[in-house]
């Protein structure tokens, strides 16, 4: 797309006007930070769609359950050996590598399930999709409220990523930049794996269509199972982040959660993965220079955008209007 | 139609509304629709308990609702999450204008309408305008986050709505609590019944336009882009109009029900008028009912809102079974657990409804006779 990086350069650039730098630099991490957050659900949604044709609504609820796993291995490990409170940078890392592990591979076995049992059935039937996948997330939210309990709880965040770095008078939360860092290398990854592997290249192909691969001789459904099972374990990775970036789980955070993913797919176009990435940085740091500008409007802004995006450009940024 | 103009023979649309019409008096189905009509009608005088005749008009008012979803989702194959936010509308609207702004005179209660109906069919155009346009898929999305962005409003906005206490209207003249008209029938005419009774005509005067509008040749158009869009597209139909008319129009009739809903219960909050859980509640009444066939919303309101009824002594037996485990409490508590379920199970193995399985039976028997 040739208008979107100077649109978001100048949507990026423009709040300076009216933020002092320091604030508006710390904003700009924060935006960033909660965009490619966002980017970590959309990315799985996008995928999915993209190869499969199937509107998941069910990722919300893969969102919340990776944040529950990471929220008991970080509980457990923390009571048990205290690695959350230890001192130590090694200890911490590895409790946050644990938990994003046990996350997404529980997500992503939760995925295999949910995708041969529910969506199977219902392939190229979208209303039905839909259905069903809402019903697996009443399920599966509601599981999370008779395992945790219905209440919001704290997460214990290790050590190492509290608090925040003083960088020439600029305050940066030490935490939103790991999640800058692992959104950048989840986004290269993704990129590298479609472009580079064969299993990518099958994929790309399979987006492009489906029947072609089959009548090439690959099993496309062995890589439906697949991609489901990785947009799952991508979804359940942004729900434990979140959980640490926002310090506390809630049984209904998927759905809320989801909703924003929408709006980031619908703004980069369904099936695209650079353009959730830029529809999320768009959407993250908007809500966040509207937010410290204009409070009240902050909750709207998203909506906005979308509007906006969807009236200029009706398949979204990168989407191929198929 | 026959006597003016020479004797064409008919078209097969003509053709089949002649025998339609011919048969009318010797379908059971006209004759159930009377007796139910009949049955909501007198069960005020028949058993007169205010449970009773809260649990009927509920289920004729969700029941319409879900008649009024159905033109959305089965006649015309779009899904919609915002027709539980055109119903919070409504009743917002008689909430607002009689207990915030207004006061409780027949002016206020009508201008309530028209305002609920005017906003309803804005939002559900320009919804439709900008979303409609490219698939119907980004439609359910669309919708679903300016459910939850009014949903989030109506609790902010706090000195506007009340919050999450939200509003409690008074209703004028003969809708009043303290209106009394002595006994007719030996039943006491109070606000109350008249309200029931004013609900009641304004449902079935709902579902008789729905009928109508679903039977006649643009709901023709509707179920033709609903089983074959392309195909519809190319005899010549724009097809982003008609999805646009029927959302719209589903739309309107959701928020006048909103506002009849905020009448009776008189009392309007943002959980009960605009949360994601009565979208949830519709979407199953439909499924359960059977999506196209109108008259499925009845069974679905009625099944799903007697459960509904009958759930806190469910819940009391399961404490009494299980007082020692919690997980096993917690499981009695979590309803919304099996109303999942029951939801898969539904889309899964009964796509068609109540309804659309009976209505396939009586047909394959037909078509064996």
């Amino acid at each position: 797309m040739k208008i979107a990086l100077p649109t978001l350069l100048l949507g990026l650039l423009l709040p300076l006007a009216f933020i002092e730098p320091r604030v508006y630099l710390t904003l700009t991490v924060a935006g960033l930070a909660m965009g490619m957050l966002i980017f970590l659900v959309a990315s799985g949604l996008t995928l999915i769609f993209g190869l499969m044709d199937v509107l998941n609504f069910a990722h919300g609820a893969l969102f919340s359950w990776g944040a529950y796993i990471g929220f008991s291995v970080v509980l457990a490990l923390n009571q048990r050996l205290g690695w959350a409170e230890s001192p130590s940078v090694g200890l911490n890392a590895l409790l946050l590598l644990l938990a994003i592990l046990a996350a997404m591979l529980v997500a992503a076995g939760l995925g295999m399930v949910l995708e041969r049992v529910i969506v199977r059935p219902v392939y190229g039937k979208h209303m039905f999709q839909i259905l069903i996948t809402l019903g697996a997330t009443i399920v599966m939210e509601e599981l999370i409220r008779i395992v945790w309990g219905p209440n919001d709880q704290v997460v214990p965040i290790p050590l190492t990523f509290q608090g925040s770095w003083d960088i020439a008078d600029v305050i940066v939360l030490r935490f939103p930049i790991v999640a800058i860092v692992l959104g950048v290398a989840v986004y290269l990854g993704i990129l590298l794996l479609l472009k580079l592997t064969r299993v990518g290249l099958i994929v790309r192909a399979g987006v492009e269509n489906g029947e072609m691969v089959q009548v090439m001789g690959h099993n496309i459904y062995r890589y439906f199972t697949a991609v489901f099972a990785a947009g799952s374990a991508l979804a359940a990775l942004g729900g434990l982040m979140w959980a640490v970036f926002s310090q506390s789980v809630r049984p209904a955070m998927g759905g809320e959660h989801l909703i924003f993913a929408f709006i980031v797919v619908i703004i980069g176009g369904l099936g695209s993965v650079t353009g959730s990435v830029i529809g999320a940085l768009m959407v993250g740091l908007a809500y966040n220079y509207v937010a410290f500008l204009v409070p009240k409007a902050a909750i709207g802004v998203n909506m906005a955008i979308m509007v906006l995006i969807l009236l200029l450009r009706p398949t979204g940024l990168f989407g191929a209007g198929k | 139609m026959t006597s003016d103009g020479p004797s064409a023979a008919p078209t097969p649309v003509q053709a089949s509304r002649i025998l339609e019409r011919e048969a009318r008096f010797r379908q059971p189905t006209l004759y159930l629709r009377l007796a139910l009509t009949a049955a909501f009608a007198l069960a005020p005088v028949l058993l007169p308990s205010f449970q009773l005749m809260d649990l009927m008009l509920k289920i004729a008012l969700f029941a319409t609702l879900v008649a009024s979803y159905d033109v959305v989702i089965g006649y015309t194959g779009i899904v919609s999450f915002g027709h539980a936010m055109f119903f919070g509308f409504g009743a917002y609207a008689v909430g607002l204008s009689l207990g915030k702004f207004g006061a409780p005179t027949y002016g206020y209660l009508a201008l309530a309408f028209a305002l609920g109906v005017l906003v309803s069919a804005a939002l559900a155009l320009v919804i439709g305008a900008f979303s409609l346009r490219v698939k119907a898929l980004f439609f359910a999305m669309i919708t679903l986050a300016f459910a939850e962005y009014a949903l989030i409003l109506a609790v902010q906005l706090s000195h506007l709505t009340g919050g999450e206490d939200g509003i409690s209207p008074k209703l004028p003249g003969v809708f009043a609590v303290s209106f009394t008209a002595g006994k007719v029938l030996g039943v006491d005419v109070n606000g109350r019944v008249v309200t029931y009774y004013v609900v009641l005509v304004v449902c079935l005067a709902l579902f008789l336009t729905m009928s109508r509008f679903v039977h006649s040749p643009l709901g023709r158009t509707l179920q033709a882009i609903r089983d074959n869009e392309q195909r519809a597209e190319a005899l010549g139909y724009r097809t982003f109009i008609f999805q646009l008319i029927s959302s719209s129009f589903g739309s309107v009739v959701a928020a006048v029900l909103g506002g009849c809903y905020a009448m009776w219960v008189r009392y309007v909050n943002p959980e009960s008028a605009l949360s994601i859980q009565i979208m949830l509640d519709v979407l199953l009444m439909v499924i359960i009912g059977g999506m196209g066939t109108l008259y499925g919303g009845i069974i679905g309101a009625a099944v799903l809102l007697t459960a509904r009824t009958l759930l806190p002594d469910l819940r009391a037996v399961g404490t009494l079974m299980f007082p020692g485990s919690e997980i096993l409490q917690r499981l009695t508590e979590r309803w919304l657990l099996y109303f999942g379920i029951l939801f898969i199970l539904v889309v899964f193995f009964f796509p068609k409804g109540v309804i659309g399985t009976v209505r396939e039976v009586l047909s394959r028997r037909n078509a064996a006779r």
